[in-house]
């Protein structure tokens, strides 16, 4: 009987850690390998770091000298910032109205974002970069535009879903209690919707913070987000590539990820348990 | 601490439903006055519609003197206590309550000071910290209580604010709620499909059908005087018996003094005492009538029998209830089941074919076309 449960749980330990090393090793080797030497890595990528191939942090200072680190990092920071926090506001309240108010046109509209949230990007790149040199949203403001449009469909379908289960007496006991509907919204659904807003808020971080191919299309010449910046310098023209500067850069545009994500991640599991005991 | 005023009031929401058609209502200040009715007969629509949280389609609404069909809900000094409480999960109890004053702009310590005293007089001043999500049901209610008090409004409004408490829990809250009532001195508008809160807590009752009152009175007067077959069956527990017989009015007899007028449902004929005859019978001699009977104006015992000779049915005993101090008699007359309501120390028994003595003098007659009462 025991041995029979410990034979189980050793089972399903070792599946367990090895589904967590399948998604930890391509982290770990990135980590490893931006701590190698430039031969060390072309030589063999999965070779474990040694005190010979160990340089320190010089893949780091190259790196960042090669590009402009800082510059790429403020952009990326600025339109992933500004992007989440206007999808967040404006799909939230564009929610609210789409549960609260039910006529023909919120339906429809509602389809619309449904609809937009199942057309693939590739489908609608083309008209989009069109439609965007024509606004002149090329730049860090601009494609903060862009990045709402697309963001929206999915942000509208997840938040309306939560909406609907918040009971529609909690709102109108704060009308009753003095609130005027910006109130209502601001006081009293928009912190209600906490756990639904940080989900929302993480999954479109980690698009926009690591979105590639938008950037790419819409941004004119001198804007540049990491992702583009570390692509375009170390994969550029001139002959071989800085793999162990490529492998740095790459370590460092994650880390903003990582911390943002633990740092919200307790707030999803709170927003968790909360529904399931108001049941 | 104000009057309300209904006047020919329509509701008609946009689906083309009439919730609630030309309702009046004079509510007094201070008073205690309960809405009931089935479930979707209109009461909450009437209630919200006082609240404003519901458009008024038709009619005027007065609160005090003044005229608030488009008055904006937080400026017609009220207050709402909903069956789901509606707390604001995402802040504790103090905040809760502190709510509406902090909107109000109103200074820090007064906050406290009403907060306080509310939680004092409900009993919840160890709960302020906490969070709605970590209290009882019946805690909960309190606190949607304390919430509309520390407002201190003209009106509190309750939409069945203990349906959802067990029934030890509603039982000591109604009690609760009188008690707190006599204290505010507000007008209370309590909203309930259960006829026992509606007869145990109000000054008044506005008995509702399909969007309709039906009947506004004391709760005694509509126990003694219900105006029609639905307020009879509604009003009372366990509900009036009825049933169908034909009337008959003897034309030449003096009004008031014949006993010979009587109802008769089947071969048996009910002899109506003097007083029930009056002139306006007349009019429905002849005529099908419903007999209202309550379940302790059933006697089955020797001694009302021999003094009661003019209104006896035989019926069989189908089911007996031991409720304590009184027995519960289920019984099968002609097509119909009676209940009567007979001193425990009864001889009959289950299976038992008995004499059932009708009490005339407490009897309801109600004309079988239109069912409204024909003795008031
Ligand atoms: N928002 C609404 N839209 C359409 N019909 C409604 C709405 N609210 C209530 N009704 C209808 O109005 C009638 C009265 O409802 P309500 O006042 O809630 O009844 P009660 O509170 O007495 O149970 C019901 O027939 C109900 O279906
Ligand atoms: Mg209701």
């Amino acid at each position: 009987m025991k041995v029979k449960r410990s034979a189980s749980k050793t089972l399903t330990y070792t599946v367990l850690i090895i589904m967590v090393l399948v998604c930890v090793a391509p982290l770990l080797i990135i980590l490893m390998n931006s701590f190698k030497g430039k031969l060390f890595i072309s030589d063999d990528l999965f070779a474990f770091l040694t005190p010979q191939s160990f340089v320190g942090g010089a893949n780091y200072v190259s790196g960042v000298t090669k590009m402009n680190f800082v510059g790429a990092f403020g952009t990326s920071l600025f339109v992933t910032v500004a992007s989440v926090i206007l999808i967040v506001f404006l799909c939230s309240m564009t929610a609210w109205y789409l549960v609260r108010v039910k006529n023909k046109f919120t339906s429809v509209l509602f389809y619309l974002f449904v609809f937009a949230m199942i057309v693939p990007f590739q489908m609608v790149m083309f008209t989009m970069s069109w439609v965007s040199n024509r606004l002149s949203l090329g730049n860090p403001v601009g494609i903060l535009v862009l990045y709402l449009g697309f963001g929206a469909g999915l942000s509208v379908f997840i938040f309306t879903g939560f909406l609907k289960s918040i009971p529609i007496d909690i709102e109108e006991a704060a009308i009753i209690d003095g609130c005027t509907p910006m109130q209502v919204f601001f006081k009293v659904v928009f912190p209600i919707m906490r756990p639904t807003i940080i989900t929302v808020a993480i999954l479109d971080v980690m698009w926009i913070w690591n979105d590639y191919l938008l950037p790419l299309i819409v941004l004119d010449t001198g804007y540049t987000t990491l992702p583009i910046a570390i692509q375009k310098i170390f994969t550029g023209g001139y002959g071989a590539v800085d793999m162990g500067g490529l492998m740095a850069m790459l370590v460092l545009s994650i880390i903003p990820i990582i911390i943002f994500y633990l740092a919200a991640q307790k707030h999803i599991i709170e927003g968790v348990v909360a529904g399931a005991v108001k049941g | 601490m104000a009057s309300i005023s209904l006047q020919h009031i329509v509701k008609v929401y946009s689906g083309g439903v009439t919730a609630v058609n030309d309702f009046n209502l004079e509510i007094k200040s201070e008073e205690f006055i309960v809405l009931v009715g089935p479930s979707g007969c209109g009461k909450s629509t009437v209630l919200r519609m006082i609240a404003g949280l519901e458009e008024i389609t038709g009619g005027e609404l007065y609160i005090g003197e003044r005229l608030v069909n488009e008055v904006s809900p937080k400026d017609r000094d009220i207050a709402m206590v909903f069956q789901t409480y509606a707390l604001y999960p995402h802040m504790t109890v103090y905040k809760n309550m502190a709510f509406s004053l902090e909107l109000k702009k109103m200074p820090k310590d007064e906050i406290d000071l009403r907060v306080r005293e509310a939680a004092r007089v409900l009993d919840i001043e160890h709960l302020l910290t906490r969070k709605p999500k970590a209290l009882s049901g019946g805690q909960r209610q309190r606190v949607a209580l304390g919430r509309a008090m520390v407002r201190n409004p003209a009106v509190f409004l309750l939409d069945e604010p203990l349906s959802n408490l067990d029934a030890k829990l509603r039982a000591s809250m109604r009690t609760e709620l009188i008690k707190l009532h006599g204290r505010l001195g507000t007008t209370f508008v309590y909203v309930t499909h259960d006829q026992t809160e509606a007869m145990t807590m109000g000054d008044r009752i506005v008995v509702m059908k399909d969007g309709l009152v039906q009947q506004v009175d004391t709760p005694q007067n509509l126990y003694d005087m219900p105006c029609n077959v639905f307020v009879a069956g509604f009003i009372g527990s366990p509900q009036m018996n009825i049933l169908k017989g034909v009337l008959h009015r003897n034309t030449d007899d003096a009004a008031g003094a014949d006993g010979k007028s009587y109802v008769e449902i089947g071969e048996d004929k009910l002899y109506l005492p003097p007083e029930k005859c009056s002139n306006a019978l007349l009019a429905f001699a002849q005529r099908d009538v419903f007999v209202g009977i309550r379940s302790e104006d059933l006697h089955d015992d020797e001694a009302f029998l021999a003094e009661n000779p003019n209104a006896v049915i035989t019926a069989k005993v189908d089911v007996a209830e031991l409720m304590g101090s009184e027995v519960y008699l289920y019984l099968q007359y002609r097509e119909t089941s009676l209940t009567a309501r007979v001193a425990p120390n009864t001889t009959s028994r289950i299976g038992d074919t008995v004499k059932i003595g009708i009490d005339v003098s407490k009897i309801h007659l109600f004309d079988a076309l239109s069912e409204r009462n024909i003795l008031i």
